[in-house]
């Protein structure tokens, strides 16, 4: 029954960077981008990494934005080819990565559940004795005949997870799926992948979300810039790659180096502004200025917003947001509720001060941005770009915030 | 190669539905809906078939089966290779998440284009019994034919589409070459009415073979020449082989080309 149902040996993938670098500087086609082919920088997502994971397995990928997480799994999905080495999947694949990437908006639902199971090559037979099922699970018999450009993104996700589920894969791959879809179609994703398990699938699971790796994950693989840098026991893997974050090492890969090609697009998506004052470096501080992106809760938590005006005597507003991985705002100040100077100098640093860090433990994404007085013009945002983690000092409370509180009790 | 092949077959399926797909939402919402697909076409046939028959006289009898046959003929090959030429990039999006063989894209579209042009075909011999054209055994040689264009135009298709990945000008610079090589071919105007000196050049038209091998059994109701087949069938090898090697050798590399 363990069968070894994923193998890489040695996999690696080279991108060039320029394809995405000549569509973004120049209209694509004209006679320079042709001529400038030529100048492309290789870059290696992935390198050297050497796997097997077999039948009731829950494999946990972690490691830092842009380590090469996504690349492994959408290589072993089959979707981006290796450059060196080789990966072989036995069985059928469930890429739970975009989910409803597979809808095409004109259809309905019901012609899209076809649809779907044909790319994943479910037999139509299959498809035809669970659509009811289908359309059940997904609580959208109303709209079924309605085409999916007119369903709400979470009834998206409702159906085209409903489909997959369905299926009976060999091999789950998860790209942060928990990350979307409001609390209950998070546990039923959950309870979804124990049962795959059961079943003896495979299932690949990359997340931020460490304590879900520790909770359900056997094993544990740690990237760092593309190459396998642990790989081993899920706990053991969690203390390797908080290491690994710790040093500035990876503090650097964090919040520094710019998302290589296949996340370019997520790039531009997450950075937006006019550029008339740009934000050119966000830091994690300690109360002596260590630069550090692992706290406990109650700590005094500092960011360091580096700014540039490129106007003299430019008025801004500048803000800060934390986010659940699950991108759930959970305070978002800005300086227009301070006292704060009413003209910038040219360059500086402005410094955020949380004196006692009220998150719990987990991991956190944090947004920076300046805008214009109005906060109208978008002059640098930066959205959930950095992210740090928080550890526990015990307790016995839960969630992810502590609010100043008290209990009391009055007899009678 | 041969896993290739029994992959595709495994995505039977997935080509059924998007065929499916394409030829159900082309008409969506509008009101004559699937009649369009021979609306378009003839209207275009009758407006060619005035204009050259009654304003500028070829002296052909029969002009609009001559014209009918010919231009099923060429939009077999244009309109599949025009429409087809998009594929990949029209469907870039599903491309980059998930696994599916590329080929699928590309060959529905040519599926679907196929649907048509069988049903404007039909209507040809609708238009062949009004007219009083001759029906005879040679018109056996029209699914010959049809085989013949489906091939050619699917590995024409499958050149195009591999270009228009890496430039995306491709498909413009198809859609004109196209409108050039339409006056080049004898579709609106037989053979005999072009001077002598550019007969020759006629001989390096590809697309000069397949309309001829197809009019011959509609309109002149007779085999065409072996020597006008042999060229046909070793164009459509040719170019079908040309097409599926390069679109099989490149498609694992298409989506570093998508965004």
């Amino acid at each position: 029954m363990e069968k070894t149902l994923i193998k890489t040996e040695s996999a690696g993938v080279k991108y060039f960077l320029n394809y995405e670098e000549g569509a973004a500087a120049a209209p694509r086609g004209t006679i320079r981008t042709l001529l400038e082919r030529k100048k492309r920088k290789e870059f290696w997502a992935l390198r050297d990494v050497s796997l097997e994971i077999r039948s009731g397995e829950i494999f946990g990928v972690i490691g830092s934005n842009g380590a090469g997480k996504s690349t492994l799994l959408k290589a072993v999905a089959g979707i981006i080819p290796v450059t060196e080495g080789e990966i072989s999947v036995d069985g059928t694949i469930a890429p739970l990565i975009e989910l409803g990437a597979a809808f095409n908006q004109e259809l309905t639902g019901a012609e899209n559940i076809y649809l779907s199971g044909s790319i994943y090559r479910i037999p139509r037979k299959t498809i035809r004795e669970n659509f009811d099922k289908i359309v059940d699970f997904s609580g959208l018999r109303r709209f079924i005949h309605t085409p999916v450009k007119n369903y709400s993104s979470g009834m998206f996700i409702r159906l085209a997870f409903s489909i997959v589920i369905f299926f009976k894969p060999d091999v789950v791959l998860i790209d942060e799926v928990f990350s979307v879809g409001d609390a209950v179609f998070q546990q039923r994703s959950f309870e979804k992948m124990l049962f795959f398990k059961e079943r003896g699938a495979a299932i690949v699971l990359v997340t931020h979300d460490l304590n879900l790796i520790s909770q359900i994950c056997g094993r544990a693989l740690v990237l760092s810039r593309g190459k396998a840098s642990f790989l081993g026991k899920a706990e053991e893997a969690i203390n390797h790659y908080l290491k690994l974050i710790k040093s500035r090492e990876g503090l650097e890969e964090d919040a520094r180096r710019p998302e290589p090609v296949a996340v370019a697009a997520a790039e531009d998506s997450r950075r937006w502004g006019t550029r008339k004052v740009e934000i050119v470096g966000v830091d994690f501080v300690d109360e002596k200025g260590n630069r550090k992106n692992v706290f406990a809760t109650g700590d005094y938590f500092e960011a360091r917003l580096s700014y540039v005006s490129h106007e003299a005597g430019v008025k801004a507003v500048f803000g800060a947001a934390f986010n659940t991985i699950y991108k759930m705002l959970i305070y978002g100040p800005n300086t227009l509720e301070s006292d704060f100077p009413d003209s910038l100098p040219e360059r500086g640093t402005v410094r955020f001060v949380v004196p006692r860090l009220p998150l719990f433990e987990g991991d956190y994404l944090f947004s920076a941005s300046v805008y214009d007085p109005g906060l109208t013009v978008a002059y640098d945002h930066h959205e959930m770009m950095y992210f740090f983690r928080v550890v526990s000092r015990g307790g016995r409370d839960f969630g992810c915030v502590r609010i100043d509180s008290r209990w009391e009790i009055v007899s009678g | 190669m041969k896993r290739y092949l029994r992959e595709l077959i495994q995505y039977r399926d997935l080509l059924v539905n998007l065929t499916l797909t394409e030829l159900k939402l082309r008409y969506r919402n509008s009101v004559l809906g699937f009649l369009w697909t021979i609306l378009n076409p003839l209207f275009y046939l009758l407006v060619l078939a005035f204009v050259f028959s009654r304003i500028i006289k070829f002296e052909v009898p029969n002009y609009t089966i001559f014209l009918f046959a010919g231009l099923a003929s060429w939009l077999m090959i244009q309109q599949t290779v025009t429409i087809a030429t998009a594929s990949i990039v029209n469907n870039q999006a599903l491309i980059r998440r998930v696994y599916v063989p590329k080929m699928v894209f590309p060959l529905s579209n040519v599926f679907s284009r196929y649907v048509d042009h069988a049903i404007l075909i039909l209507v040809l011999f609708g238009f062949m019994a009004v007219f009083k054209a001759a029906f005879t055994w040679s018109l056996l040689f029209v699914p010959v034919a049809i085989v013949l264009h489906f091939f050619f135009s699917w590995g024409l298709s499958l050149i195009t589409t591999v270009a228009h990945i890496r430039i995306r000008d491709v498909q413009h610079v198809v859609a004109i070459l196209f409108q050039i090589l339409f006056y080049a071919t004898p579709v609106i105007y037989p053979l005999d009415v072009l001077p002598l000196r550019y007969r020759p050049f006629l001989l390096w038209n590809p697309f000069y073979y397949f309309v001829e091998c197809f009019r011959f059994p509609v309109f002149h109701s007779s085999l065409p020449p072996g020597r006008l087949v042999l060229t046909a069938l070793a164009l459509t090898v040719v170019t079908f082989a040309v097409g599926f090697i390069l679109f099989y050798k490149k498609e694992k590399f298409f989506v570093f080309h998508l965004s």
